[in-house]
């Protein structure tokens, strides 16, 4: 019987540690799928609570750059809103009464958030903020932040939200250049917080250093032409169809605090018609 | 001796009251040490961002610094149990855990070998303890296999092989800077 203890004891110890092994490598891979997982994520109350205090500290030493981002942001929207009160003047005087202004898939509302939670030197990236789903928030909704592009809503609780950073290489927005039109998927490589890489642009496509590139619109996650970053350099080897292109994220990552959650009015009724098609 | 077998089982078989006492102080010691010691990776630590991408995982020091006695079954759930708390907080659920676990179960074998632990006294393990030569050795190694496991299993891929080594050692050798710190610190 002491022996059948001891043979227990012994082999008991490689069991539970394999056990435990295959426990943590499965709640990794399943990456928050699981039912009950929102308990060990920064959407639980206690944690969120604990960092929207400590978010509390750090928003004070980066009051300085988000006011100067802020204030940059509001000069570009003033310019922007010269120009259309410009077109629509022009547009009125043409017109009939009954012209719809706002296209249908242009029908987004924006829901301020802050950040009280973010990483970037992770190789899977993910930022939480302080508004959740009494507040409206849903999963798959895309979040931009004052310079652009920030990533998109992965789960959410009543009052807090946690984000899949644009730094993960879970997700890939749907971008193109602004000059010429062509798009292609963005995502992250895991290496520098400061640039992503654009893909699945064909060859024969003319390229500079500096294009912009903009969201595509081609999702409902993200309306046409937010910002996404700049193209610091592109590779093409002979025999490959596509670029490898290198983007300068517009946004940086290291200090964004403020940032804002893009609910489109018509999502619901879009991918109603979609999924309607037969595949 | 039977209590040799099961020495977690000896507050309920000595008589001894002081013995008790004693135990009773080293499992408040090392609940205050795991809550400490994770508020401080997650609130501090994780913020540390030294070229971008070093991270030093402190916290490694509770599985260092449980008393040589411990049960393994208990060392492995305690190692779980802490790297689901920062998992939870960086939600990377089942990463930590999983590094954690490895190095939990690591360590005795580890302290065996070292030569410490043969003989029946309880002790933690630390520069005094252990002897400076000895720890330093002993800390490497759980430090590197925790390191390494975190963030090969956080990339998910050997595409980058050199570069997640390369960001993995850096890492390892700033915690371990930190932790042979504390100790020396602790020392005088």
């Amino acid at each position: 019987m002491h022996k059948l203890f001891l043979f227990l004891a012994r082999y008991s110890i490689v069991g539970l540690f394999l056990l435990l092994e295959i426990a943590s490598f499965a709640l990794f891979v399943g990456n928050g799928r699981y039912a009950g997982s929102v308990f060990f994520s920064s959407s639980n109350a206690l944690i969120a609570g604990l960092y929207s205090v400590s978010g509390r500290v750090t928003d004070f030493f980066k009051l300085r750059s988000n006011n100067e981002g802020l204030s940059g942001e509001n000069a570009r929207l003033k310019e922007r809103i010269a120009v259309l009160e410009n077109e629509l003047a022009l547009v009125r005087a043409g017109l009939p009464d009954t012209t719809r202004f706002v296209q249908p898939e242009q029908e987004v509302a924006y829901i301020p958030a802050r950040i009280i939670h973010n990483t970037t030197n992770r190789v899977r990236n993910y930022i939480t903020l302080n508004r959740g789903a009494s507040d409206g928030l849903r999963p798959d909704m895309g979040v931009v932040g004052p310079e652009g592009v920030v990533g998109i809503v992965q789960t959410t609780s009543d009052r807090f939200a946690t984000v899949i950073s644009l730094l993960n290489p879970l997700i890939q927005v749907n971008c193109k250049i602004k000059r010429n039109n062509y798009f292609g998927p963005l995502g992250w490589d895991g290496l520098d917080y400061r640039y992503a890489q654009l893909t699945d642009i064909p060859r024969h496509v003319d390229l500079y250093i500096g294009d912009t590139i903009v969201t595509s619109g081609l999702t409902t996650t993200f309306p046409e032409g937010i910002p996404v970053g700049v193209i610091e350099n592109f590779t093409c080897d002979e025999g490959d169809a596509f670029y490898h292109i290198q983007v300068r994220l517009a946004t940086d990552f290291r200090r964004i605090s403020n940032v804002q959650v893009i609910d489109y009015k018509n999502r619901d009724e879009q991918e109603a018609l979609e999924s309607s098609l037969p595949m | 001796m039977r209590r040799m077998v099961f020495p977690y089982l000896l507050p309920l078989t000595s008589h001894s009251l002081l013995l008790t006492l004693f135990m009773l102080q080293t499992v408040i010691q090392n609940i205050i040490r795991f809550v400490v010691l994770v508020l401080v990776q997650v609130l501090v630590l994780n913020h540390v961002q030294f070229l971008g991408f070093v991270n030093p995982y402190v916290y490694v020091l509770f599985i260092l610094s449980l008393p040589v006695r411990t049960p393994r079954w208990l060392t492995l759930v305690l190692s779980f149990g802490l790297g689901m708390a920062v998992d939870a907080f960086a939600d990377t659920l089942g990463l930590h855990a999983f590094a954690c676990v490895l190095a939990g179960f690591l360590r005795d074998p580890l302290v065996k070998l070292l030569g410490a632990g043969d003989d029946n006294n309880d002790f933690t393990p630390s520069m005094a303890t252990l002897g400076m030569g000895n720890y330093v050795k002993y800390a490497s190694v759980l430090v590197v296999v925790h390191h390494l496991a975190i963030y090969f299993l956080e990339a998910f891929t050997l595409a980058h092989f050199f570069d997640t080594l390369w960001h993995a050692c850096l890492a390892a050798a700033v915690t371990l800077v930190i932790v042979l710190g504390l100790q020396l610190i602790k020392r005088r």
